[in-house]
């Protein structure tokens, strides 16, 4: 298992100040304060439905905010954002190998570095296999690989242990500490909370589209006054924990 | 976003790679996307074997060049939007559903190149699908005539292989402007029924829509017998069907009304292609 280190840079990389977004007159997001730092994994967390998948769509220049800003300031890179979208999908048709050679392409990365990236999320077998040949965890390994094609600073990834069996999905969140160690910012969403205590540096709890407490996950549990994330992720989240909350809709 | 304000990190590449580089990686995707899609496959041989067929029931084969061309228009007129619509409709589309459309906005690649890019990779293959079976019908009239050809001129009265060319080369460029139009809708809709919807729509519009409103403009006066030339060249079957018309049936007669003017027909044709690329490139950034 890896070890959960603190990083040592404290100017965040990607900086989201006050933030809001709505789709039409629902708000799903609103007053999002949230520094993304390099070195370290950024997990948000909470329910179905709090805003997570908007908040790393906002971070990843995907989705403009609806008021408040979103600053970059990483460094300079062919490539500024990663992106793992939470259902991957690649085009049929092609292999692995050549659907990562095609995106390396974009930032002039040769193929010996695809087999690498391959290799990392432990898929180098899988290479010439077609894409739509994969299962729904294969596909997320590949969608991970290339996320991380031309080092981006920051690495945005929506539930990368989705669908995992335990052993990968471990793997997949000492892959992003890994990341982190080499100076990339690592944001992910996960509902593996025991994962994310494991190894996030940083976490966000997100309820009814707002950060309600963020922090290294030890602190989030000491203020709270519990022993586990589980327990600190429960007390923070209002309302019914068994019923998704749409937003617009449940009051 | 605000541009970066701090010094490059270690070990990443700073730059892209240069334009051309990323246009080559995006067609060449497009290609093989086309090469093993068995439906367009499958289309193309459909069009072979229509395009043979169709120049050996009119007696092609002996008849030659010319007679050949007249055979073909009227097929080719309907075959060509509706190949050219099925090689497009889902270029941009395709990606958009899978989430790609996202994830490739992540690299640095803009929505005019992606366009370009995937309009390029798609232009090749539906070139070659409409080139190689008009390729065959002219190898198999140059050796299967009556009277062999010896005469390679564009002058009047005269067939000639030069005639069947010029034949060939504007059904691929009335097909890449159809195939725009087809690149468009797929980049404005995000459904593939709306798709197919939009494609029909176009469809009728090019293949009826168009000539119908010309006719009822000239019934009406407000097109003017002196702005058919150019009222036509603004419908790209139209204009295709005027091109071909201007240069070789009427060529080789060596007489006649002039049927179309060619200089406002290929540029009707172009500002079609054009256009639909400009639109298919907004809609993308949106």
């Amino acid at each position: 298992m890896s070890e959960r280190h603190t990083p040592p840079s404290t100017e965040p990389v990607l900086h989201a100040q006050d933030v809001d977004h709505e789709y039409g007159s629902v708000s799903v997001l609103e007053g999002v304060t949230l520094p993304i730092r390099a070195d370290a994994v950024t997990a948000l967390i909470g329910p179905n439905g709090s805003g997570k998948t908007t908040l790393l769509r906002v971070l990843s220049g995907l989705l403009e905010p609806t008021g408040g800003t979103v600053t970059d300031r990483g460094p300079d890179a062919a490539r500024r954002i990663g992106y793992l979208p939470q259902q991957p999908a690649f085009r049929p048709g092609f292999t692995v190998r050549e659907t990562l050679q095609f995106y390396g392409s974009l930032v002039g990365e040769g193929d010996g570095a695809t087999l690498e990236r391959l290799e990392r999320v432990g898929l180098a077998d899988a290479a010439d296999r077609p894409v739509d040949a994969l299962s729904g965890g294969m596909t997320r390994l590949v969608g991970i690989a290339q996320a991380t094609i031309g080092d981006p600073p920051v690495v945005v990834l929506d539930e990368p242990a989705s669908g995992l069996d335990p052993g990968m999905s471990t793997h997949v969140f000492e892959v992003a500490t890994e990341l982190a160690a080499a100076g990339t910012a690592i944001v992910l969403s996960s509902h593996d909370l025991e994962l994310v205590e494991r190894n996030a540096h940083e976490v966000a709890i997100l309820d009814d589209g707002a950060i309600v407490d963020r922090g290294d996950p030890g602190d989030v549990c000491d203020r709270v006054g519990v022993d586990s994330l589980r327990d600190a992720y429960e007390e923070s989240i209002t309302g019914d924990t068994r019923t998704v909350r749409v937003q617009g809709v449940t009051t | 976003m605000s541009p970066p304000e701090s010094s490059p990190a270690d070990g990443r590449a700073r730059t892209p790679p240069a334009r051309r580089r990323l246009l080559e990686a995006i067609a060449v995707r497009e290609i093989r996307t086309v090469a093993r899609s068995r439906s367009l496959l499958l289309l193309a041989a459909a069009l072979t074997a229509v395009v043979v067929g169709v120049t050996w029931i009119g007696d092609g084969f002996t008849a030659g060049y010319l007679p050949s061309i007249v055979d073909l228009l009227t097929p080719l007129e309907l075959l060509v939007p509706v190949v050219a619509i099925a090689f497009g409709y889902r270029a941009i589309l395709g990606d958009e559903q899978r989430g790609e459309l996202d994830v490739l906005e992540t690299y640095p690649v803009s929505a005019r190149e992606l366009v370009v890019g995937v309009y390029a990779g798609r232009a090749v293959g539906l070139a070659v699908t409409i080139a190689v079976p008009l390729a065959i019908a002219a190898v198999a009239i140059a050796v299967g005539g009556d009277d062999p050809v010896s005469v390679y001129a564009s002058h009047s009265g005269a067939d000639s292989p030069i005639l069947f060319a010029r034949f060939l080369v504007l059904t691929v460029l009335f097909g890449l402007a159809v195939l725009a139009v087809a690149i468009a809708i797929s980049s404005l809709v995000s459904a593939t029924r709306s798709a197919l919807g939009l494609s029909v729509l176009a469809l009728v519009a090019l293949l009826v829509g168009f000539d119908l409103a010309i006719v009822y403009g000239l019934a009406e006066g407000i097109v003017g017998d002196s702005d058919l030339l150019y009222a036509l060249a603004a419908s790209p079957l139209s204009a295709y069907r005027g091109l071909v018309l201007e240069t070789t049936v009427m060529v080789a007669s060596g007489t006649g009304p002039t049927v179309a003017s060619p200089v406002s027909s290929l540029i009707g044709l172009a500002l079609w292609t054009v256009g639909s690329l400009a639109v298919a490139v907004w809609a993308v950034g949106r």
